[in-house]
């Protein structure tokens, strides 16, 4: 098997000015407490669909599966490239370990990965605009939906890790919900190693800053075997 | 040319001699009189037009109905405007959620899939599917959980905005499907059989809001699976884009009747009745007897 393109990592802060307004990077946002919070500013730069459909964050999960919006999602941002931001490796790290607890394939719905800052959905700051949180709406054969069948996984996924943030069953959106497991990691921000930070922000037309991630292993990349049903 | 049956005068009149279109009139009012009758209605409610002869005929056409899924033709006329404006795509991919916010207290509520069972919407949930594909199986299958999310995606608002651009009254659109809440407060979306013909008569004439978009209307319209009710009362051979709505106390089918070398023609039957009556074939008969009329006038 041939070594696989490495991921392309850049500052955010030297994307063009719509870019850049809608992904905001560095960014401050405030949650529905009012606690503020810095937005990512290092990103992948995906190139295209095969791209996003080929490359492993894990054995499970591809890097397409945390990019699926619908028309929420400002336009520019489902267009090729896109970005998402580095934090996703950990999001399917973990995503990884709950798919082994769960007992079964791991179904992220659309709108339920990453979210810009300018997605309709993001009134407020969340997780999900750090590429930290997954909305599962599916998980083997079982549709997540009732309090009986989202309890158990959310339990599941509280085993699976004291770092896992689960929202609770129930009908008040942002605070609960019924038709999804919501797993989160909080507000974490990745700084890839290969990537030299800057403190300006204001955009390096003449020398972007700019990098490529090569530190994963081909067999980590390859897709897997299709399970029944998946 | 007007001709209107009035509801509130039930004798029947005398036929005039030599008027074939006054004849026919009256001819039309009695069997209308006498479907009503024999399928114990409460309520009837017919708008016609015609292309050809450019004749209208109607019989309690300004009565409030139900509006049951004929709300949905009212729903697409939303959508289409937003696509003509250009703030939507027919390619724009929409979330499957079986999800929405009541109209009333603000609180969720879910669709029961057992009582709409669409596979080709449900079986699409948490994936997407576009615009198109949403406004194809809300007309043609009557799916309440496309309906709701394309009532998502344009808003209330947007779908009563482009009712007034277009000057048709006699519909009111006040919420999605299925909002309990909303139906147990008397909310409930509204029709009258005039104005549901508006409606049509826009996009039979191509002027809901671009030739393209009434072209891709009908394109929708003309696929209607569900044909028990204007279709059945037609000759084989009759295209019909149409939009039927039923619950347990109404039945309605509203269409554009294409039949060769003629031009089209507009029918809106409205029908409520009790709910242990069951719903019948009064709309199939009512078409059936416009056609037969219209089928036999002497026109000149």
């Amino acid at each position: 098997m041939s070594e696989p393109e490495p991921i392309k990592v850049v500052d955010a802060c030297d994307l063009d000015d719509e870019l850049r307004f809608l992904l905001k990077p560095g960014g401050m946002v405030l949650d529905a407490q009012k606690r503020r919070h810095r937005l990512p500013r290092y990103f992948y730069e995906i190139p295209s669909r095969e791209a996003a459909m080929s490359i492993r964050l894990t054995q499970h999960f591809g890097l397409n599966e945390f990019t699926l919006v619908d028309l929420k999602e400002e336009q520019r941002l489902q267009e090729f490239p896109r970005y998402i931001p580095c934090a996703v490796r950990v999001l399917a790290f973990y995503l990884e370990q709950f798919r082994k607890d769960a007992g079964g394939s791991v179904h992220i719905a659309v709108n339920g990965g990453y979210r810009s800052p300018s997605h309709k959905l993001s009134e407020y700051a969340t997780p999900h605009m750090w590429a930290t949180a997954a909305d599962i709406y599916r998980i083997g054969s079982t549709i997540l939906k009732g309090k009986e069948t989202i309890e158990k996984y959310n339990g599941i996924a509280e085993d699976s890790s004291d770092d896992l943030h689960v929202l609770p069953y129930g009908h008040v959106t942002g605070l609960n919900a019924d038709d999804h497991v919501h797993l989160d990691l909080g507000y974490i921000t990745v700084i890839p190693r290969e990537i030299s930070e800057d403190r300006m922000e204001v955009p390096q037309e003449k020398k972007p800053r700019f990098a490529f991630e090569d530190r994963r292993h081909v067999e980590r990349r390859s897709p897997p075997v299709p399970e029944e049903g998946e | 040319m007007a001709l209107k049956a009035r509801k509130a005068e039930e004798k029947l009149p005398v036929s005039p001699a030599n008027d074939s279109v006054a004849a026919s009139e009256i001819s039309l009012y009695r069997n209308v009189l006498k479907i009503k009758e024999e399928h114990d209605l409460e309520e009837l409610g017919i708008s016609f037009w015609d292309a050809q002869t450019t004749i209208q005929w109607s019989y309690n056409a300004d009565h409030y109905f139900h509006a049951a899924s004929t709300m949905k033709l009212a729903v697409l006329i939303g959508v289409f405007r937003e696509i003509d404006r250009g703030t939507l795509a027919l390619d724009s991919p929409v979330h499957v959620r079986n999800r929405f916010t009541s109209i009333v207290n603000q609180e969720t509520f879910m669709l029961d899939l057992a009582s709409d069972a669409d596979p080709d919407v449900y079986g699409h949930l948490g994936k997407t599917l576009t615009v198109r594909e949403l406004a194809y199986w809300m007309i043609t299958k009557s799916s309440n959980l496309a309906t709701n999310l394309l009532v998502d995606v344009v808003t209330i608002e947007s779908i009563q905005q482009a009712l007034d651009e277009l000057e048709i009254d006699g519909v009111r659109v006040l919420r999605g499907v299925e909002d309990q809440a909303a139906f147990d407060a008397g909310l409930n979306n509204e029709v009258t059989a005039n104005g549901l013909q508006k409606m049509l008569r826009v996009i039979a004439d191509r002027k809901a809001f671009s030739q393209e978009a009434s072209d891709e209307m009908l394109k929708i319209m003309l696929d209607q699976q569900y044909r028990s009710g204007i279709p059945a009362g037609l000759p084989k051979a009759a295209r019909v884009a149409h939009k039927t709505g039923n619950i347990s106390t109404v039945h309605h089918d509203a269409g554009i009747v294409f039949l060769q070398g003629r031009e089209p023609y507009v029918l809106v039957i409205l029908t409520q009745f009790r709910a242990e009556t069951g719903r019948g074939s009064a709309v199939a008969e009512v078409s059936r007897d416009i056609f037969n009329t219209l089928a036999g006038l002497t026109y000149e």
